[in-house]
C-alpha cells in the first residue's frame, strides 16, 4: 500500500515544487511593437508611476491572482518587496485618489486571455507558459 | 471570451480590488475602506498628546482611542479607463470633539495621457510628501506620521483643482504637480473654540524626481486666511481682560485675515527592498506675528524581517524667536506674548516601534515616543497646565486595516 502510493506522492511533490520555483518573465502580446522593456520601465508600469510604453501607447499591466506564487516571485525579483508591502503601497495610492493598480486577473488562464486580447497589455507569466503568442520583454537574472 | 476580455480591459475597475475579501461591486464602481483602531496614553498629566492641531483633545495618562482611531470609506466610479470619480468619507475625532463623518475627497479625475492628469473637486492636501495619505495608517510604517513634522498642518483637504505631469528624465521620472483651491474646513483654536478656515485660498506645487530606490521632492504651498482667528472669543472666555474691547483694534499687526502662511519642504525617501529611510525638512513662515515661524524635520529608518518591521526615528520642531508688536496700553503686551506663546515649539521626539503584518490587509503596531522639549514648547499639544516641563513619554498600539 505504502509502496504503491509513493510514486504518486513524489509526482505531487514535484508538481507543487515546480509551482513554488516558478520563473516569472515579463511578456507582451506577440503583435506588440515593443521588443524589450528595462527593469525600471516595468517598475514604472506595475507600480503605476508611468504607464507609457516605448512605442507611445498606454501600458495596461495585468496582475496574477494574489494567491499565486508567481506573483510574489515577480514582485520579489522586481523590487525585492513582499506582497504585504505592495498592498500597503497600493493602499497609499488608492486612498489618495491616484493611479489604479494593475488589472486583477481571476486566474492564470485569464492573464493569458487578457494578453491575447490586447496589444498594450503587459503581464508576467511562468517561463513555461510564454509560448509563441507572447514576446518576452524582460527576464530576471536567476 | 473575447468580449469579456475587452470589457475588463476597458473597465479595469471590474476586477481590481485590494484583497480577496468580497467587495461589493457594480459595473464601474468599486468600494474600499481603511481604518485604524488605536489606543494611546502618556505619562504626563500636564498636557495632552495630539496627532495634529485639528484635534481639540488628546491623550493624557489614561488610554484613549481618540488620537488615532478613524475609519474611511471610498467609492471609485470609473467612467472610462481614463476618467474616474472618487468619493471618500472619513470619520475621526476632530475639531468639534465628535466623530461626525466628513466628506474628505470628492473629485473627478481625467488622465489626458500617461503624462498628464487633471483633478477637479475636493481632494487631500499635499503640502508635504506622504501628506495626502497621513490618515491611511496601513500605508504608513509608523502609527502616525511624526507630529513634529505633520502636526501643525490643519488643512486636510481643499476644494479646487490640480494638474500633474510626468516626464522621463535621465533614467528617472520627473513629476510635477500644481494645485489651487479653497479650504472648506474648521480647525480647533482652543478648547470649545474653533477657527473657521472656510474660504481661505491654498495654492502650491511640488517637483518629484524618482530614480531607482530614490525619491526626492521639493514642495511649496501657501495659504491666505480668509477669516480672522477667534482671538476675542478666546480672551472673553478667559476673564475678558480687555472688557470687550476688540484686541485687534489695539494690535492690528496680529491680524490673520488676508495674511499668508508659506510652507516649504524637501523630502527624500530611499526604499530598497526591506530597507526604508525617510528624511524631510520643512519651514513655515507666517506674514502675521500671531503665529511663530518654524522649522521641522524628521528622519525615520525601518528594516523588514519577514512580517515584522521595526523602525526608529527622530524628529524636531523649533519656532523662530521674533520681535512682537507692542502697544502703549498697559497689559496688552502681556496678552500679545501669551497669544503668540501658544504657537511656540522647541522639542525633539525619539520614536521606536514595530509593525507586524500578521494577516493580509491587517497590521498591528506598537510604538513609544519620547518627547523632549522645553517647558515653553506647547504648540503641538493641547490643554497644557502649569507644571508642564516639556517631557512626555507616549505609548501607542494600533491595528490598521484596509478592505
Amino acid at each position: 500500500m505504502m509502496k504503491s502510493m509513493l510514486p504518486a506522492l513524489l509526482v505531487v511533490l514535484l508538481v507543487s515544487g515546480g509551482g513554488v520555483n516558478a520563473e516569472p518573465v515579463v511578456v507582451v502580446n506577440a503583435a506588440s511593437a515593443v521588443r524589450q522593456l528595462s527593469k525600471d520601465e516595468v517598475v514604472n508600469i506595475f507600480l503605476g508611476r508611468y504607464r507609457r510604453l516605448p512605442n507611445g501607447e498606454t501600458a495596461i499591466p495585468i496582475d496574477q491572482p494574489e494567491s499565486s506564487a508567481l506573483r510574489s516571485d515577480f514582485y520579489r525579483k522586481l523590487v525585492n518587496k513582499d506582497l504585504n508591502e505592495i498592498n500597503a503601497y497600493w493602499a497609499r495610492l488608492i486612498f489618495s485618489g491616484r493611479t489604479s493598480p494593475p488589472v486583477q486577473a481571476a486566474s492564470a488562464a485569464e492573464v493569458t486571455t487578457l494578453l491575447v486580447g490586447s496589444v498594450s497589455s503587459v503581464a508576467y507569466l511562468d517561463r513555461s507558459q510564454a509560448d509563441n503568442r507572447f514576446r518576452i520583454v524582460l527576464e530576471f537574472p536567476p | 471570451m473575447g468580449a469579456l476580455a475587452a470589457m475588463s480591459l476597458s473597465c479595469p475597475s471590474l476586477s481590481w480590488s485590494l484583497g480577496d475579501a468580497a467587495v461589493p461591486e457594480m459595473p464601474g464602481i468599486s468600494l474600499h475602506g481603511f481604518g485604524t483602531l488605536g489606543v494611546t496614553r502618556s505619562n504626563n498629566e500636564t498636557a495632552e498628546f495630539i496627532r495634529d492641531l485639528s484635534q481639540s483633545r488628546g491623550a493624557g495618562t489614561q488610554w484613549t482611542a481618540k488620537v488615532d482611531s478613524l475609519i474611511g470609506l471610498q467609492a471609485n466610479i470609473h467612467f472610462s479607463s481614463s476618467t474616474e470619480a472618487v468619493l471618500q468619507t472619513v470619520s475621526r475625532h476632530h475639531a468639534n470633539e465628535s466623530y461626525q463623518p466628513e466628506l474628505a475627497w470628492a473629485f473627478l479625475r481625467h488622465d489626458f495621457s500617461p503624462d498628464l492628469s487633471l483633478r477637479r473637486g475636493r481632494s487631500g492636501t499635499e503640502f508635504y510628501m506622504l501628506g495626502d495619505s497621513r490618515q491611511v495608517g496601513y500605508s504608513n510604517l509608523s502609527v502616525r506620521p511624526p507630529p513634529d513634522f505633520y502636526g501643525s498642518l490643519v488643512f486636510s483637504y481643499i476644494d479646487g483643482l490640480d494638474v500633474s505631469a510626468t516626464q522621463p528624465v535621465a533614467a528617472g521620472l520627473l513629476k510635477g504637480k500644481l494645485f489651487a483651491g479653497r479650504s472648506p474646513e474648521k480647525s480647533s483654536f482652543a478648547p470649545g473654540i474653533s477657527w473657521d478656515l472656510q474660504g481661505s485660498t491654498l495654492v502650491g506645487g511640488y517637483l518629484d524626481y524618482l530614480r531607482g530606490p530614490w525619491q526626492v521632492r521639493l514642495g511649496h504651498a501657501q495659504v491666505r486666511f480668509k477669516n480672522e482667528s477667534p482671538i476675542d472669543t478666546l480672551l472673553q472666555a478667559n476673564g475678558d481682560p480687555l472688557s470687550g474691547v476688540p484686541y485687534l483694534s489695539l494690535v492690528p499687526e496680529m491680524a490673520m485675515a488676508q495674511r499668508r502662511a508659506q510652507f516649504s519642504s524637501i523630502g527624500v525617501v530611499y526604499d530598497q527592498g526591506p530597507l526604508n529611510v525617510q528624511f524631510m525638512l520643512n519651514q513655515i513662515k507666517h506674514d502675521s506675528p500671531a503665529y511663530t515661524d518654524s522649522k521641522a524635520g524628521y528622519l525615520q529608518a525601518a528594516y523588514r524581517f519577514g512580517a515584522v518591521t521595526p523602525y526608529l526615528g527622530v524628529s524636531r520642531s523649533l519656532s523662530d524667536v521674533e520681535a512682537l508688536p507692542t502697544s502703549v496700553i498697559p497689559g496688552v503686551d502681556a496678552i500679545t506674548q501669551s497669544l503668540v506663546s501658544h504657537s511656540f515649539v522647541d522639542q525633539h521626539t525619539y520614536t521606536l516601534g514595530g509593525r507586524w503584518d500578521f494577516e493580509k490587509n491587517l497590521a498591528l503596531k506598537a510604538q513609544v515616543d519620547w518627547v523632549r522639549g522645553t517647558p515653553m514648547s506647547v504648540f503641538l499639544l493641547k490643554n497644557t497646565l502649569p507644571g508642564w516641563d516639556g517631557n512626555m513619554t507616549v505609548l501607542s498600539l494600533a491595528l490598521d486595516f484596509v478592505f
